[in-house]
């Protein structure tokens, strides 16, 4: 976007950081590597307080320092983290910024101190990606969706429903358009006016209103698709059509596997996509961390198309899910098991 | 400041006046509620359809309960509470767990009720005993609650099948099953602030305490007594809340405040105290449920939503302050 | 506005004024002294290193929109008219400046349009709570959401408009003796509006406005006049807020300055101000809570302590200045 104009004008930001690095490097003279790690910190989402406990976790067995800061969901605090974690003498950094409007203005923080960064999931051309293709994620469940609609509907079903989370910006647009054009890709006669979507936050909770409301204003689709940005977001039209006895009009596909586990799955929901959003520490620390703190040159690689480290979206149907533990469980077999196995080689049932 | 309760002029002593004046609340209200009715159904004539009436029937239930204890708040001088997401989340998680431990639905009622109560005398315990404002307290209180609830719990949601799984979900008579003690707890609620003893006490506290207290009333009694039964409804309201809900977590109730006090102010409750009727909010809560579902039956994006519920608030407490500015007391 | 049951027969501000007393036992003092106490902690704590360049700088950066936000938004709190709608304004004044940038405009045009826009904010608030006598806080509540449904329209799909412009970036990014050069200019305008608050004929009027508003009307101070132009300022505040973050961060979100209206408000009430009462409170007790609250984040952040305890820190931090406040002779609820 801008990155060759900003790097140069953000060395300007970071006029005072060479001076406090000196500082801060004379203080703590131990060469014991330091690891900082910048958590979300939206109260929406478990995932975003577990990305922090598995990477804590981790580099305590690596012997290193650990630092952890929340976002709190604000750009601002964002990037006053990341010239804290500058100060403090980390010697690499992971973050996940749900704010990504900050991830300029942190990278060039960043480049400027001569700190590696990882971010998850959201890219930035300075900052090395780990995560999840969204957009690949998206298609792979619409495509499963799709094949739902195919053969219990023909191919026709009245509306295909998108839960939006619009406040996740960029990656709102890759999971749920990509889920749309996965159902295409199965389906792909359904006309353009069966796309319909509403903005729910990706909240169950908070999406059930507004979907109540779409469901009113379509009083005569039967056969409704559903998908969304999150599973809490589709699961928020299933518990909307289910308050206006609709239920069995509806078949929503999920992404991120948040309510697929357990014995509490609702029936309606027939499958999602698993990023195991918890164990994310372990790419990164295998694939950039640890080989950086071995002194290793590791290529900064950014795009999420050619990333640092790859995730595997695992899509599941809720049959297939019933094998999978749910997040706290496999937060412990994820730390028991031997360093750089990954929650997909360990708990995805559809591997492949 | 406009809200400034006037401690030196005697009590609203002019019921028939002020009765008038809450039945203009009410003609206000239903008209511009039936506009919007006719206006949507104009538009989109299968808007009138048993659908909508669900869909906006559900919207109501939580926001009514909610309203009730702002009101009851508002009415007796403790201006705003702003605590209620806090209480509500943490009533609803007792919810949760009391259903997850198989306990059935009137006890689960009572678990959260007596949370929400509890919650409402902390608030009550320091703003009477460190004589601090509640508009103060109960903003620091939300903010501590919800930041310790994220420490206690990430998400919650009741068990599939349960009893209150299946409340949150059934209709009777055609209308939802958590709708009903909505209309309920207003219609008793308006009741008995305007026919017993207590309740016309309340109201006459929160008018005037200066003469309340020289009438021998215990103001820190009052407080106690207002904040608890307050809390109560956030309590009974968190199980309507998490019987729908599915999975929620502690950020789940922020957006429900601002209806909340918007429907006590359309209501005419005066947040300076001392003013309202209860049963208006029926039509306030009503009406300000109506206004999602219109929206989308026209089409518009649920961005435009908080356009039309913030401008309209505007409009509303514009309205009420020119009214109380008029009235002679 | 319900804080009106203390029995004492003077407000505050009627006191005959002594300066020494007033250093020692006015709302400054006691803030000042808080500040000295997080200071002294952060060294004890952190060691010297809190103090450093490098650390204040951090700090710094942070603090320069809400040090103007709340240096502006005081005076709607001195004249007794709470501005719930200040963060909105940041996030409107952030995407409309961005977007204008975004489609070509120069930077001085595009301030002046969106400031311009953000004083008729300010206006849109006085005409209801001035004009019609609505309460401030409900009727800035609603400013609050109707301006952050706008914003997410202008902010689209993504939520964010990209606007960066070198220019600007490096003038809000300057650093001046080590530290953020917008920062100095931050604390000179909270000294510039103390300095009007307490030494001119205007920051009495505002004073006497929110303290008593009919007395001040019965000695003659237009009293709506002076609420218009405090909630004026204030949105401008807002909106200058907004470019500065569109300097910070190189782009506007559909959360920038989300939640920031409380976050001001509990430091400027941690700084002696009030919400619910005009007449109480100085630019430098404002500033001084930002600054204490900033301090306490930051020490928590050095030490590493799990951040989801700030917020309740800060809660704790406004009940205990209120009731500080109180105990020292300020407003008693019932």
């Amino acid at each position: 976007m801008f990155e060759t104009r900003n790097t140069r004008a953000l060395a300007i930001v970071a006029l005072a950081v060479p001076a406090l690095l000196g500082l801060t490097s004379l203080a703590t003279a131990q060469d014991k590597f330091k690891l900082g790690m910048l958590v979300g910190g939206n109260t929406c989402c478990e995932w975003m307080k577990a990305q922090g406990d598995v990477a804590r976790a981790l580099a305590e067995k690596e012997g290193w320092d650990y630092v952890e800061l929340s976002n709190n969901n604000d750009p601002a605090v964002a990037l006053k983290n990341a010239q804290i974690m500058v100060q403090e003498g980390a010697k690499a950094v992971i973050q996940f910024n749900g704010q990504p409007s900050s991830n300029p203005a942190i990278s060039a923080v960043m480049k400027a101190a001569g700190i590696p960064i990882v971010t998850y999931d959201i890219a930035d051309p300075g900052m090395y990606f780990v995560g999840i293709d969204n957009l690949a994620a998206g298609i792979a469940g619409g495509e499963q969706l799709g094949m739902i609609i195919k053969d219990k509907w023909n191919c026709a079903p009245d509306l295909v429903i998108s839960s939006e989370g619009a406040g996740a910006g960029i990656v709102n647009e890759w999971r749920t358009g990509g889920m749309r054009t996965g159902v295409k890709n199965i389906c792909p006669d359904i006309p353009a006016e069966k796309f319909v979507s509403f903005e729910g936050s990706g909240d169950a909770a908070v999406a059930l209103q507004p979907a109540r409301d779409l469901l009113a204003a379509n009083p005569n689709a039967v056969k409704m698709a559903v998908v969304g940005i999150n599973d809490g977001g589709v699961l928020g039209l299933i518990n909307a059509a289910e308050q206006l006895g609709r239920a069995d009009q509806v078949i929503g596909w999920g992404q991120d596997g948040a309510f697929i586990t357990g014995d509490n799955v609702n029936p309606h929901l027939a499958g999602s996509v698993f990023y195991f959003l918890e164990g994310y520490a372990v790419y990164a620390i295998r694939d950039v961390i640890k080989p950086i703190a071995e002194g290793k040159d590791v290529p900064l690689k950014a795009d999420a198309g050619d990333p640092a480290s790859k995730v595997q979206p695992c899509p599941v149907s809720a049959e297939q899910a019933k094998a999978v533990p749910d997040m706290a469980e496999r937060v412990t077999q994820l730390l028991a098991a031997p360093a750089g196995t990954t929650a997909y080689d360990l708990f995805c049932p559809n591997k492949g | 400041m406009s809200l400034a309760p006037a401690i030196e002029t005697a009590p609203p002593a002019m019921p028939f006046k002020a009765r008038l004046g809450g039945w203009g609340t009410a003609i206000l209200l239903l008209s511009v509620w039936a506009a919007l009715l006719i206006a949507t159904g104009l538009y989109r004539p299968d808007f009138f359809a048993h659908q909508t009436l669900l869909a906006i029937a559900f919207t109501m239930a939580v926001v009514g309960v909610l309203a009730v204890g702002q009101g009851i708040i508002a009415i007796s001088g403790g201006f705003i509470d702003l605590s209620q997401p806090a209480g509500l989340i943490l009533s609803g998680l007792i919810a949760v767990r009391l259903s997850e431990a198989g306990l059935p639905l009137p006890l689960v009622v009572v678990g959260a009720v007596l949370t929400g109560m509890a919650w409402g005398a902390l608030n009550a315990a320091i703003i009477v005993f460190a004589k601090l404002n509640p508009v103060i307290v109960t903003l620091a209180t939300n903010f501590i609650g919800l930041a310790a609830l994220y420490l206690i719990f990430q998400l919650a949601q009741v068990p599939n099948g349960s009893e209150i799984y299946h409340f949150g979900r059934t209709n009777i008579l055609g209308l939802p099953a958590i709708w009903w003690p909505m209309l309920l707890i207003i219609v008793v609620t308006g009741f008995l602030m305007r026919s017993t003893r207590y309740g016309r006490r309340t109201t006459a506290v929160g008018g005037n305490r200066a003469a309340a207290k020289a009438r021998g009333i215990s103001l820190k009694a009052m407080r106690f007594g207002t904040f608890m039964a307050a809390g109560g409804f956030v309590g009974f309201a968190a199980v309507l809340f998490a019987s729908a809900a599915g999975p929620f977590n502690p950020s789940s109730a922020s957006t429900l405040q601002l209806n909340v006090i918007a429907a006590v102010i359309l209501a005419g409750i005066s947040l300076a105290g001392g003013r309202g009727n209860f049963w208006m909010l029926l039509l306030s809560v009503g009406f300000l449920s109506t206004i999602p579902t219109s929206l989308v039956f026209f089409g518009l994006s649920s961005d435009t939503q908080s356009i039309f519920q913030g401008v309209l608030l505007m409009i509303a407490v514009a309205i009420d302050g020119y009214r109380a500015r008029r009235s002679p007391t | 506005m319900t804080d009106t049951t203390n029995d004492r027969t003077l407000p505050a501000y009627q006191l005959p004024h002594h300066p020494l007393r007033d250093l020692l036992t006015g709302s400054v003092a006691s803030i000042a002294f808080t500040f000295i106490a997080v200071v002294a902690i952060g060294l004890l704590w952190v060691g010297p290193k809190f103090l450093s360049f490098g650390n204040v700088s951090i700090m710094g950066t942070f603090l320069i929109v809400p040090l103007i936000v709340g240096a502006f938004a005081g005076f709607a709190l001195l004249a007794g008219v709470v501005d719930l709608s200040i963060g909105s304004i940041v996030g409107i004044s952030a995407a409309v400046f961005a977007y204008l940038i975004s489609h070509g405009w120069g930077v001085p045009g595009a301030a002046i349009v969106t400031l311009v826009m953000c004083l008729g904010i300010g206006g849109l608030n006085a005409l209801a709570i001035v004009r019609f006598g609505a309460d401030p806080i409900a009727a800035t509540l609603g400013m609050l959401t109707a301006l952050r449904g706008i914003t997410w329209v202008l902010a689209g799909n993504q939520r964010m408009i990209s606007a960066f412009d070198i220019d600007w970036f490096n003038l809000i990014n300057m650093q001046v003796l080590g530290l953020p050069l917008f920062f100095l200019i931050a604390i000179g305008l909270t000294l510039l509006a103390a300095l009007i608050v307490t030494k001119t004929r205007i920051g009495r009027h505002v004073q006497a406005v929110g303290g008593d508003d009919k007395a001040a009307g019965r000695a003659g101070i237009p009293v709506g006049r002076v609420r218009t132009a405090a909630l004026m300022l204030s949105a401008f505040g807002g909106g200058l807020g907004g470019l500065v973050y569109v300097g910070q961060l190189g782009s506007a979100a559909g959360a920038t300055g989300f939640g920031l209206e409380f976050q001001v408000y509990a430091a400027l009430m941690i700084g002696g101000y009030s919400i619910l009462r005009g007449g109480v409170g100085n630019p430098i007790g404002g500033a001084l809570g930002l600054l204490v609250v900033a301090g306490v984040a930051n020490i928590l952040d050095l030490k590493a302590i799990s951040p989801y305890y700030v917020n309740i820190i800060i809660g704790l931090l406004l009940l205990a200045a209120v009731l500080l406040d109180r105990l020292r002779g300020g407003d008693s609820y019932e």
